[in-house]
């Protein structure tokens, strides 16, 4: 669900970089010092006087800034605008670590107003949330969790206690969510609902790829009228999942035809609905063998393949949640990323045609009697 | 610098902010599953352990801040699972470990709180 965007993976390369950088920097301070250069002599004192949790902060601080600063180009206006101040402050605050006192609360204040303007921008939209802003807001949350520890309570209430202990916690919870509003809000063009990419197309089909969209889908049809009896399919070899309250579709599958490549007379598994007088074959579903591994279309955009990614897959039976977009997943089950599948829906599927990821709502409702 | 940055140095702070932030994460996570636990009720089990699970992390960040001994043990057990989970889940071709954040959350901050943990170990043992 969250990718690297394109225009940030320079940020990736810049906080590598940065993190080399300030190697490099220490050593050669170190060296100057050793050879009694006056201010080589004064920072390293400065920097060695400092506690590991203010050093820490900084660095941490300083990579943030390193990050927003790469980021710059590739954000036309005010974003971009901001970006750059927004980096520069972080690099003048970790500096100030080292060399002011009062440095603390304005490294709190920058870093709160970094992540709450982050989530105004990502639940606007204009803003996609992406594995490097988040990666992002990790570093800061982290940087604000070790200030909040530098803190000196001067009144110890029961209010400031219980605020203490629940600020954090609250911080990384609206984040979260955050995060998680604006992504599901505002998705981008590949991602058909939550969790589901699709595979990238051109806008319209070409004649052709309409006279094989049309093929796939009689020949589906034709391959898999023999199994409207799920005694059929299994007596084929098919197993049928296991059962969700969640799930008012059903797949049975096939891992013998586990090496097919869109073959309608070998579909990877078939699809139920169950119905209140029982199941009943509403289509087939091709899949690819690894993720990421897109099959062949040769309907074009009409039979564009999708996979299922950020789903907590619980190994105790068809259970799942999404996960946070801090990739954490309930204890028990862990984030899975599917193979590329295709569905062909052998019914009616309404506006979202025979090839959709999802069958139709209004579809599924007639069909099972719940959405 | 100020007294205030002296009293709080340390390993142990440093490993208490970052058991912070993992249970944090953990209680994000086992809050967000509660609204699928309506339609699947295995999740209610999942969700719920998994705050429990998140609450205990808190507390053992607390105690060791006051440097219990047994709190370093159950932390440092912890985050080893947690590595090693890690280590089995990327081996599998499922997809669980892709991209910066999946390797900062489940790799990086568990082997820094490790090596944090370890390190002040070794400081107080060189103390000693």
């Amino acid at each position: 669900m969250y990718d690297i965007a394109t225009d940030h993976a320079g940020g990736l390369t810049a906080a590598f970089l940065l993190l080399l950088f300030v190697f490099a920097f220490g050593r050669g301070l170190r060296l100057l010092a050793g050879r009694r250069v006056a201010w080589a002599v004064r920072v390293t004192q400065a920097y060695d006087a400092a506690p590991s949790i203010t050093k820490l902060a900084a660095t941490l601080m300083l990579l943030s800034g390193g990050i927003h600063l790469a980021l710059v180009p590739g954000h036309e206006g005010i974003t971009g605008v901001l970006f750059g101040i927004d980096g520069l402050g972080f690099v003048g605050l970790a500096i100030a670590a080292f060399v002011t006192t009062w440095w603390r609360r304005p490294a709190v204040l920058w870093l709160v107003a970094t992540i709450l303007a982050y989530l105004v921008w990502i639940i606007a939209g204009w803003e996609t949330p992406d594995q490097v802003g988040i990666a992002c807001k990790l570093i800061e949350l982290v940087a604000l969790g070790l200030l909040m520890r530098l803190a000196n309570p001067t009144r110890r209430t029961w209010p400031r206690r219980v605020w203490r202990a629940t600020a954090f916690p609250l911080m990384a919870c609206v984040t979260t969510l955050g995060i998680w509003v604006g992504g599901l809000a505002h998705p981008d063009a590949l991602h058909a609902h939550a969790g589901a990419l699709l595979q990238p197309v051109a806008d319209v089909a070409t004649p052709e790829q309409q006279a094989a969209g049309a093929k796939l889908l009689a020949d589906t049809r034709a391959s898999i009228a023999r199994y409207q009896d799920p005694a059929a399919a299994i007596a084929a070899g098919f197993k049928p999942g296991p059962v969700s309250s969640a799930e008012p579709l059903r797949h049975f599958e096939n891992s013998a035809n586990a090496n097919a490549v869109l073959d309608p007379n070998r579909p990877q598994a078939l699809v139920y609905a169950r119905t209140p007088h029982g199941l009943q074959l509403i289509g087939a579903m091709y899949e690819m063998k690894r993720a990421g591994q897109w099959g062949p279309d040769p309907g074009g955009p009409l039979t564009q393949w999708h996979q299922h990614e950020g789903i907590c897959f619980s190994p105790f039976g068809f259970e799942f949640s999404f996960e946070t977009p801090f990739w954490t997943c309930p204890v028990g089950s862990t984030s899975i990323t599917t193979p590329p599948m295709l569905h062909v829906w052998i019914i009616d599927n309404g506006k979202n045609g025979p090839f959709a990821a999802d069958l139709d709502k209004t579809v599924q409702r007639q069909l099972t009697g719940r959405s | 610098m100020n007294r205030t940055e002296s009293i709080n140095d340390g390993a142990s702070e440093i490993a208490s902010v970052l058991v912070a932030v993992q249970a944090s994460l953990s209680l994000v996570a086992g809050l967000s599953a509660l609204p699928f636990a309506i339609v699947e009720p295995g999740f209610r089990v999942l969700g719920v352990m998994t705050i429990l699970i998140a609450a205990a992390m808190f507390w053992l960040a607390r105690n060791l801040r006051r440097g219990r001994r047994w709190a370093w043990q159950w932390l440092v057990s912890l985050e080893l699972l947690c590595l090693a989970i890690t280590a089995l889940l990327s081996l599998l071709p499922i997809g669980a470990v892709r991209g910066p954040v999946p390797v900062l959350v489940n790799l990086v901050i568990p082997m820094a709180v490790v090596v944090v943990l370890a390190g002040a170990k070794s400081d107080a043992r060189r103390a000693a």
